[in-house]
């Protein structure tokens, strides 16, 4: 009898274990391989997608799967943030026809993956979509007039107020979806549905999806193919779910990724240590700079709304120790302008010798002293110039370890210089919800990417008018209206007027200077690993290998990273 | 149920079996507690190890410099200036470790009086009342019982963000007492009923001055065992709470350094010295206690003395 | 008999009522406001636009009725099976999450707990006679029992897994293979499973054997046994008595345990990277997925209150005397 239970006991865990196939089944590949992705046929990637992908819905361009927009649904445009260049993807051109006109003529013998033909009727009801208020790209309709198809390829817009930087945007950043499928969708639907069983007009078609995957497979009718001569190499792309960066860098090393876009601590080492690993540059800063991190003051607080405090605050943080030792040297110091470097000809590097600042506890100290804030208590802290003490707090969400770390290394710094800063780190939606209603002393902030003009930054820096809940732009609810209206003049000048431009932005750049609403700190990388062990030929800064964005990371297949995929090469088979 | 209750509990799967009451009256009864106590080798051995650990707890942390601070080159195996070796921010590792002792120590004993004094209280007086009162308390205890508690733990973290090791150590002390509460209730009903009880209360002595003057010091063994196992649960359950990210926000204790470990990678760049050592001690200082446990059981109880 | 089920009943009721209450209560009072959280992660620039996605997450998440009455909801949803919509995977919702998630747990859990409580239980009962033996396996023990879960796991993953490479460790199977049942997919599931399941065993496996040979002795020092001894009756007989009657509380430990070992299983999942409750877990705190985490938590009181039962009804068949009709919970 005791025999019996025994086996009764393996077998029920045997059972159990197999039961677990079952529920997890179902979908998934076509037989090839039997029963796996061909692995000499297939990428693997990581690092966008953090929880299961749940929908694939383009126009929620926060949350969609990795891949929809850039492999399924495409742009007007293609703008590669490294060349600075615009190229025509879906369109075979546009221009401005006259001041306040803009005219799309799409490229010949488009189809949707239905085999509907795409038409300048898709573009103008992709645009009118904005005219919904939930619609990420609302803010179009403010200085649009109409959007009308002319012919069956060619689309014209009117614009009231032509805002050529900020419609450039639109063009590259915003995928067309097709009319004859959305057209009956509620406002709801738009901006909140799921969108199963994606129709596009991209190299990948919806495959499957799991809890931890998102599956494309190629898309053999693609127009790319003959109208670029584009062929993208892998038959599927796999895009696993890491919510944890140690997983994912786990998984690389395995040689179960190909491409990892997560933050890997210590890569720097393991990129030396033989593991047929690729990083973008074959040194320090190993990636690409995507986008600056931020400190941000709230200006509508003693001190903190007194730039010359926030001078004394700005030259208090040590940047060179996160940069060194918080990354381990993957991200770089940034410019007091906080522009990337992809927007160096912008910086007038004059002014910023002249008004800059940099690491200096000694001259924050001074600079505390001269605008009066003195310790008055002998606790080696200063007070406020009305002798209340000063208590800052730096909250950083919790969980973002590279952040938290960086916070207390940037409170150190305060503290050395004599304010009172300490790091906090509340949840994640806490830290969005003091972002918003303005209830903070100081965080982090990193929301703009690279992208095809400097106007985003400075319109994230100075943006008007202050509400009460401050979405997107200038958290530190700074108030200068002359900035703003320098940023509006620099949104309506021409994208090929680089001399107007650069104008404008040095004297805002003066304006930013001098007032620090916000204090950039470092870039952020443009994190991503890849392994040569089955794909080769990845982006990089030297030799013949393609110089692309190489992620996956969502908005930037648009940047030019989906070209990456035709670049790729099978890796020698040994 | 008449089947006797084991005092096990949600403290770690520690089963003290369930020791006789040792009658601790009179000198001559304590005297031969001791003679059996320091000749005791799983007692003396485990005492040795915590108090070894304990001392490192309180006096390391003067010995070494702050533990978060960037003293040294990042990630470097273990060496003459770094024992212990350092972080990947090149932290001293050894710092991190004694600092994390105190929060060991710290949480597992505020814990551990919480939760033994709450239980105490409810055990007492629902087994000495007995009647509705009892009825009450045992319906509470036994929800607080069935309940997850590293689940209703996992939750309160997430949402009151625990800030400090003494906040933690409040938390997890308020959800483990239920199973002290029923083994003492246990132990008081039978208790109730000796003769030196009915003496006490026929002498017309209050409710409260029984229950601690006469009840409690005949349990007294048996308490100090509850608060060795609810000392080695609640320093459990620290760990796994910070190593979930759920631990305090300041400072460092050892599932801190675990959780750090992870979050760096440590186990994929080859750094053990980052993670072995944290859980090493865990574990030696829990192990330790339960064996003290079971050394202390065969002083108190004659029939397991090994003979 | 029925007096002693009515009372257990009613006790699992009241814990269950008392759990949902906490569960739906929390939140409420916590810092952070999801609703203002999804709509910040939109991004929309426009007033109208933010106060519209406000407008629509606010009715989707039952925040746009007064307060009772979204605890009455919360028990409808509940009653209903269904437990909302997830932040993190917005639009799915809770239920599909987790259902997704449980059968991985179970996975690991039946079988780490039924097989560490029965080899716990003989190996204790086998020591408790074998003085060499029990010296010998004793410290093992205790050290297992007082090992924190995810300590065990992260040495198993490394030593086990990356410096040995015996073992695959992260997910429950590998990233190229697509579910089925074949044998290519059930060895590579099997072999991502070992890991974590012998971890888990192991830290509780050590638990039930101390239990096991201390009642053991103490059984054996009974004077039931010494009677029977000196009646003659063979030891082996002694000694089947003494396990029978050391089983019962053993079984009552498990039903103790069960909340332990389910959390000690969320942590090896986080450590395995092994796509179940636990790391489902981790995910809804790291997001603060309220609704998710509700969920779960609520998933995993009712599987202990299940547990609990079914361990109640094992005991009434295996105690004789309460089969024999004393009911009655003391």
């Amino acid at each position: 009898m005791r025999n019996r239970w025994r086996y009764l006991v393996l077998l029920l865990s045997v059972g159990l274990a197999a039961a677990c196939t079952g529920v997890d089944g179902g979908e998934g590949g076509d037989g090839e391989g039997g029963g796996s992705y061909p692995r000499a046929q297939t990428l693997f990637t990581s690092g966008t997608q953090w929880g299961a992908p749940v929908n694939w819905n383009p126009i929620m361009n926060w949350t969609y799967a990795t891949g929809t927009v850039g492999l399924v649904y495409e742009t007007l445009f293609l703008h590669d943030p490294l060349t600075g260049e615009f190229e025509p993807w879906l369109a075979e051109s546009g221009d401005w026809t006259n001041d306040n006109t803009y005219e799309v003529t799409l490229r010949e013998e488009l189809t949707w993956t239905d085999g509907e033909p795409i038409t300048a009727e898709d573009v103008v009801f992709t645009v009118n979509l904005g005219e919904m208020k939930s619609v990420p790209y609302n803010e179009l309709w403010k200085f649009l007039d109409s959007a009308e198809a002319v012919d069956e390829r060619t689309a014209r817009f009117t614009f009231s107020e032509p805002r050529y930087q900020q419609w450039a945007n639109w063009v590259y950043f915003s995928p067309i979806v097709p009319k004859h499928l959305w057209e009956d969708r509620s406002e709801k639907d738009v901006t909140a549905g799921a969108n199963e069983n994606p129709v596009g007009s991209g190299p990948y078609k919806y495959e499957a999806h799991d809890q931890d995957r998102q599956v494309w497979v190629k898309n053999d009718d693609w127009w790319g193919k003959e109208a670029l001569g584009l062929d993208v190499k892998p038959r599927y792309v796999v895009d696993l779910v890491n919510s944890s960066n140690e997983a994912a860098l786990s998984q690389l090393l395995a040689g179960e990724i190909d491409l990892s876009n997560n933050f890997l601590p210590g890569i720097a080492d393991l990129v030396k240590g033989g593991y047929k690993l690729h990083t973008y540059f074959s040194q320090a800063p190993y990636m690409l700079a995507a986008n600056t991190t931020w400190m941000v003051p709230n200006t509508t607080r003693a001190p903190l709304n007194d730039p010359a405090f926030r001078r004394a605050l700005a030259n208090s943080v040590d940047v060179g120790k996160i940069v060194n030792s918080v990354y381990g040297q993957i991200v770089s110091p940034a410019d007091p302008t906080g522009l990337l470097p992809i927007w160096d000809e912008y910086i007038d590097k004059a002014q910023v010798d002249r008004l800059g600042y940099s690491f200096d506890t000694n001259r924050a100290k001074s600079l505390l002293a001269q605008a009066g804030y003195r310790d008055t208590n002998g606790d080696g802290l200063v007070e406020n110039k009305d002798g209340s003490p000063i208590e800052l707090t730096l909250a950083t969400p919790s969980g973002w370890t590279d952040w938290n770390e960086s916070a207390r290394v940037i409170a150190e710094g305060a503290k050395a210089a004599g304010i009172n800063l300490t790091s906090e780190t509340p949840a994640d939606t806490v830290v969005q919800d003091i972002r918003e209603s303005g209830d903070f002393d100081l965080i982090l902030d990193n929301q703009r990417q690279m992208d095809n003009t400097p106007w985003r930054y400075l319109e994230y820096v100075f943006g008007l008018p202050i509400r009460e809940s401050q979405t997107t732009v200038n958290y530190g609810r700074y108030e200068n209206q002359q900035a703003w209206d320098l940023v509006n003049q620099l949104d309506a000048t021409k994208i090929d007027d680089r001399a107007g431009m650069k104008a404008v932005i040095s004297r805002l750049h003066r304006i930013q200077l001098t007032e620090l609403p916000m204090i950039p700190l470092w870039y952020n990388g443009l994190w991503s690993q890849a392994s040569n062990s089955v794909w080769t030929n990845w982006p990089a800064d030297s030799g013949d290998a393609p110089r692309l964005v190489p992620t996956m990371w969502r908005g930037y297949l648009q940047r030019g990273a989906i070209k990456m995929l035709a670049e790729l090469r099978p890796a020698e088979q040994q | 149920m008449t089947a006797p209750e084991p005092v096990s509990g949600e403290s770690g799967p520690e089963v003290a079996a369930v020791p006789g009451v040792a009658t601790v009256r009179g000198t001559g009864v304590r005297r031969e507690a001791l003679y059996f106590a320091v000749r005791n080798r799983k007692l003396v051995g485990g005492l040795a190890v915590v108090v070894v650990f304990l001392l490192a707890g309180l006096v390391g942390p003067l010995l070494v410099g702050d533990p978060l601070a960037y003293v040294g080159p990042p990630a470097a195996a273990p060496s003459g200036e770094y024992p212990l070796g350092t972080t990947t921010f090149g932290q001293d590792v050894l710092a991190q470790l004694l600092h994390g002792l105190r929060a060991t120590f710290l949480v597992g004993t505020v814990a551990a009086l919480i939760a033994g004094v709450i239980g105490m209280l409810v055990g007492f007086t629902g087994g000495y009342r007995g009647g509705l009162v009892d009825e009450v308390l045992n319906m509470i205890t036994n929800i607080v019982l069935v309940l997850p508690v590293l689940a209703v733990l996992m939750i309160i973290a997430a949402y009151l963000q625990v800030r400090d090791v003494l906040v933690q150590a409040v938390i997890i002390g308020l959800f483990s007492w239920p199973w002290v509460a029923r083994a003492i209730r246990a132990q008081t009903f039978s208790l109730r009923a000796r003769e030196f009880v009915d003496l006490a209360r026929l002498s017309g002595m209050p409710v409260r001055r029984i229950v601690f003057r006469e009840i409690a010091p005949n349990m007294a063994s048996y308490l100090f065992m509850v608060f060795i196992l609810l000392f080695g649960g609640s320093v459990l359950f620290a760990a796994t709470l910070d190593f979930i990210g759920l631990g305090p926000t300041d400072g460092i204790s050892l599932g801190l350094m675990l959780n750090h470990a992870k979050q760096w990678s440590a186990m994929n760049l080859g750094m053990w010295w980052w993670f072995v050592p944290p859980g090493l001690a865990i574990t030696a200082i829990v192990g330790a206690m339960y064996v003290m446990n079971v050394g202390l059981d065969e002083v108190f109880n004659p029939k397991l003395r090994e003979t | 008999m029925a007096r002693y089920f009515g009372r257990k009943l009613l006790i699992y009721a009241l814990t269950f009522f008392v759990a949902v209450t906490i569960n739906w209560l929390i939140p409420r009072f916590m810092p952070g406001d999801p609703v203002r959280a999804m709509v910040a992660r939109a991004g929309l620039q426009t007033p109208e636009g933010v106060a519209a996605m406000r407008e629509y997450y606010s009715s989707l998440f039952g925040f746009d009725v007064p307060v009772w009455q979204q605890y009455l909801n919360f028990w409808g949803g509940i009653l209903r099976g269904d437990l909302g919509v997830s932040l993190l995977a917005f639009p799915e919702p809770v239920t599909s999450l987790i259902l997704g998630a449980v059968p991985l747990t179970l996975g690991l859990l039946i079988p780490a707990i039924l097989l560490s409580w029965w080899a716990g239980n003989k190996f204790g009962a086998y020591a408790a006679r074998k003085k060499v033996l029990d010296n010998a396996v004793l410290p093992v023990w205790y050290v297992l029992t007082a090992t924190p879960y995810m300590w065990l796991a992260i040495l198993m993953a490394w030593a086990l897994g990356k410096v040995a490479g015996l073992f695959p460790v992260g997910r429950p199977y590998s990233a190229s293979l697509v579910p089925e049942w074949s044998w290519l997919f059930i060895t590579d599931l099997v072999s991502h499973w070992f890991l974590p399941f012998l971890s888990l065993f192991l830290v509780a496996f050590g638990g039930w054997a101390i239990g096991m040979r201390n009642m053991v002795i103490y059984e054996l020092e009974a004077d039931y046994a010494h009677y029977l001894s000196s009646l003659g009756a063979p030891p082996k007989l002694v000694r089947r008595y003494a396990f029978r009657n050391a089983l019962l509380p053993q079984i009552t430990g498990l039903a103790l345990q069960l909340g332990v070992i389910v959390g000690g299983a969320v942590v090896t999942e986080i450590v395995f990277d092994y796509r179940g409750l636990g790391y489902l877990v981790l995910e809804a705190i790291k997001a603060t997925d309220f609704f998710l985490l509700q969920g779960i938590f609520l998933f995993i009181v009712i599987g202990v209150l299940l547990a609990n039962f079914v361990i109640d009804i094992v005991y009434v068949l295996v105690d004789p005397r309460t089969r024999a009709g004393m009911g009655g919970d003391r």
